[in-house]
């Protein structure tokens, strides 16, 4: 292995993320099931596997929308055998094709999972990567219905247990001017696009893609750099371009470059390295063909975002070609590289951050999550990033996946528990739940929680528009894209629904008591008006029938202005407005 | 030291019989495959981690401490899989830290290190002294 395939399918390129996609898409709500990871951790069985399934089937939450079983990390043998994967023989002592067709039997529907690397996250050493035709041809016969693919171990990429030098491919080098026609170009003067890359002393470095992996970087806008240069020729033709750069294997200085003229690409390779990130040296010459006049000659890498969108096509691609099954992707490369910009295109969710937790649970542990932190590992933290991304998500593009539920560990109190889940709901976000359903009885408190049939139909309503943030008492100008990590808080979140109805969520990200403000409808319909089924019925209904999502309760008025009144730390309100002509 | 040895003092420190034991420890929920088929390989600090930990909650009976208090270890977010082994093994003193910053705290746990067999023999030597309730860690100087 050398480096990242040649990328000859202009699909799969940065210039080509918002336009087709790469397979063909049906309209898909956002999944709903039980995944073993937060519950179990590594430690899932064959046994709790199937105690889970039965208890899916007695607490009806199939009827509800959960269907999806899936088991995570930590199911396989450790290494192939004769080049397929197989089932760890303790745990799963009857195999996966036994375990897909006991939950089929049930009515439900089977999820594995793998990773694009050369290994799973657990260390296993059966990553897909080389093995697509093989496995997916596998997972077909298996029948399954869903799949979660990881990043760990990539090949490509700086990504978690991979070799942190793989940021050479990653990056473009640390550019100190280009020559073109004996012009020599600074590339302090060029153009810097996006938010990535810096002038630092007479060069410009970090061109490339943000690591989104962890909550540092707001989704939000131009999440990749590039230095673009107005070259002047005063005539059409071949010429030759030296590039002055200087390589590096590390975050922000890398040894890939990639070279275009307008969007045809002329360089995409690596460059012979460097002695150090500021020993400068002159390429050889790269031919570029321009036209008469200024042409924009663009310095960039994307194949951050490039390499591991191939990567997922290439799973995509062999499970299509192995099988006609109707299979959810779900891609967990953990926001690293933005895949809000990509994932539309060959999958159906993408994960937004590192995990929700660590402290996942095993049998009779109930494992642990948080409200807040400083890293990843909390609802709000999770929140903070998804509730920004509202335009990336779609019926026809696929959902943000702020990661799976974390209601019934410990660390977190029901109150908080169940903003989750109504954050989760109005989010369009999967909702797969993460905990040992035998703790759960009908009528409890995470019964009732997980169970709310009206958060769960705005999560599953079929217009399919993630709810927008419209109000937060931080101080901003653009709620709906700033992001915001301070949690002493109220947001005000508003999701438009298909008959209709608008749906209003007021949540408490503070750990203490706040007054909630109150939004009128003429607020509401600025905010969301695109995207409101009927804008003009909203506006000047006589009255408003409105339901709290959380006690059923029921009224009528003919104010247009909406609040919550008081909210305990961490608590919630969600309301659901029918306007009444 | 290789896993399996390192499998084998435990089973040996703890009183435990060592035949039988990767079948038994999976069974159990202390023990993978991985450590079974890759036995003779040597003991990376985050399996050791790992192995201590699922011990320690499987065999042991001993809970969980809320793993935030691991959160200066620099390197600890870099495995999602293992931070909670880590976390577990440093809050009880079980494994250390490593200081690599001469005049300041840069505390790494350095998840792919291998450490030498006196160090892997205290580590166990340590595991099995935990009883629930301890939780304060006291460095006891770089392994």
């Amino acid at each position: 292995m050398t480096g990242p395939s040649p990328i000859d399918d202009h699909r799969l390129r940065f210039d080509d993320f918002d336009n087709s996609d790469l397979f063909a898409k049906k309209p898909r709500l956002p999944a709903m099931g039980w995944n073993s990871w937060n519950a179990f951790g590594s430690g899932n069985t064959e046994e709790l596997t199937k105690a889970m399934v039965l208890k899916i089937k007695e607490l009806e939450l199939d009827k509800l929308g959960y269907c999806y079983v899936v088991l995570d990390d930590g199911c396989y043998h450790p290494e192939r055998i004769n080049g397929h994967l197989t089932s760890d023989e303790i745990k799963f002592p009857s195999g996966f094709k036994a375990m897909a067709d006991l939950v089929h039997s049930e009515g439900l529907k089977f999820g594995m999972y793998n990773d694009i690397g050369t290994r799973l996250c657990s260390g296993a050493e059966v990553g897909i990567y080389g093995y697509e035709k093989t496995d997916c041809e596998d997972y077909i016969k298996w029948d399954i219905d869903f799949i979660k693919v990881d990043n760990c171990y990539y090949m490509w990429d700086n990504a978690t247990f991979a070799d942190p030098e793989n940021a050479k491919y990653s990056f473009a080098p640390n550019i100190k001017s280009i020559e073109v026609d004996g012009i020599t170009y600074d590339a302090i003067s060029a153009e810097i696009t996006g938010t990535r890359a810096e002038v630092k002393d007479s060069y410009v470095t970090s061109i490339g893609t943000f690591d989104g992996t962890a909550p540092d970087h707001s989704p939000a806008g131009p999440r990749s750099s590039e230095l673009i240069f107005e070259v002047r020729s005063s005539e059409e033709g071949i010429k030759d371009l030296f590039v002055t750069y200087a390589s590096g294997a590390a975050e922000g200085t890398g040894q890939w470059l990639q070279v275009a003229v307008g969007e045809k690409i002329y360089f995409d390779a690596l460059v012979a390295p460097t002695e150090n990130q500021e020993a400068f040296t002159v390429s050889p010459a790269i031919q570029v063909e321009l036209k008469e006049g200024i042409n924009k000659l663009r310095i960039m890498n994307h194949r951050r975002q490039e390499n591991t969108l191939d990567s997922y096509a290439r799973i995509r691609r062999e499970l299509e070609q192995a099988g006609n099954r109707d299979i959810v992707f779900s891609i967990c490369e953990w926001g690293k590289t933005q895949p809000q910009n990509w994932g539309h295109k060959v999958g159906n969710s993408w994960r937004i951050l590192n995990d929700i937790t660590f402290q996942v649970g095993s049998d009779g542990n109930n494992g642990t999550a948080a409200w807040e932190g400083d890293y990843t590992t909390s609802i709000t933290s999770q929140y903070n990033k998804a509730v920004i991304m509202d335009e990336f998500a779609g019926l026809t593009k696929g959902w943000n996946d702020p990661d799976m539920l974390v209601i019934g560990m410990d660390g977190i109190d029901n109150i908080m528990c169940r903003s989750h889940m109504a954050m989760w709901c109005m989010m369009n976000s999967p909702l797969m739940l993460g905990l040992d359903l035998r703790r759960v009885t009908k009528g409890d408190e995470i019964y009732n929680i997980i169970a709310n049939r009206e958060l769960i139909t705005l999560d599953q309503d079929p217009l399919g528009v993630q709810a927008k943030r419209i109000f937060t008492t931080y101080e901003c100008s653009e709620p709906d894209k700033e992001y915001i990590r301070d949690n002493d808080r109220i947001d005000i979140l508003a999701k438009p629904l298909a008959n209709g109805d608008i749906a209003l969520g007021f949540f408490n990200l503070s750990q203490e008591e706040k007054d909630v403000p109150s939004v009128s409808t003429d607020e509401i319909l600025n905010k969301t008006g695109g995207k409101t089924v009927n804008k003009e019925l909203f506006a000047n209904a006589k009255e408003y029938k409105i339901k709290d999502l959380y006690t059923g309760e029921e009224k009528e008025t003919v104010s247009k202005v909406f609040g919550a009144g008081k909210l305990a730390a961490c608590d919630s309100k969600v309301i659901r407005i029918t306007p009444v002509s | 030291m290789t896993t399996e040895s390192f499998i084998k003092e435990l089973c040996r420190k703890a009183g435990i019989p060592f035949d039988g034991v990767f079948e038994r420890g999976r069974k159990e929920g202390w023990l993978e495959a991985g450590d079974e088929v890759f036995k003779d390989s040597p003991l990376t600090r985050k399996n050791a981690a790992r192995i201590c930990h699922m011990y320690l909650l499987k065999v042991m009976k001993v809970k969980d401490l809320d793993m935030s208090g691991a959160a200066k270890l620099k390197d600890l977010y870099d495995c999602r899989v293992c931070a909670d082994h880590i976390a577990q093994v440093y809050l009880r003193g079980i494994m250390d830290a490593k200081n690599i910053k001469r005049d300041g705290e840069f505390l790494w746990f350095d998840l792919n290190g291998e450490d030498d067999d006196t160090y892997n023999s205290k580590v166990i030597d340590r595991l099995l002294l935990v009883h629930v309730g301890d939780h304060v860690h006291q460095d006891m100087g770089n392994p």
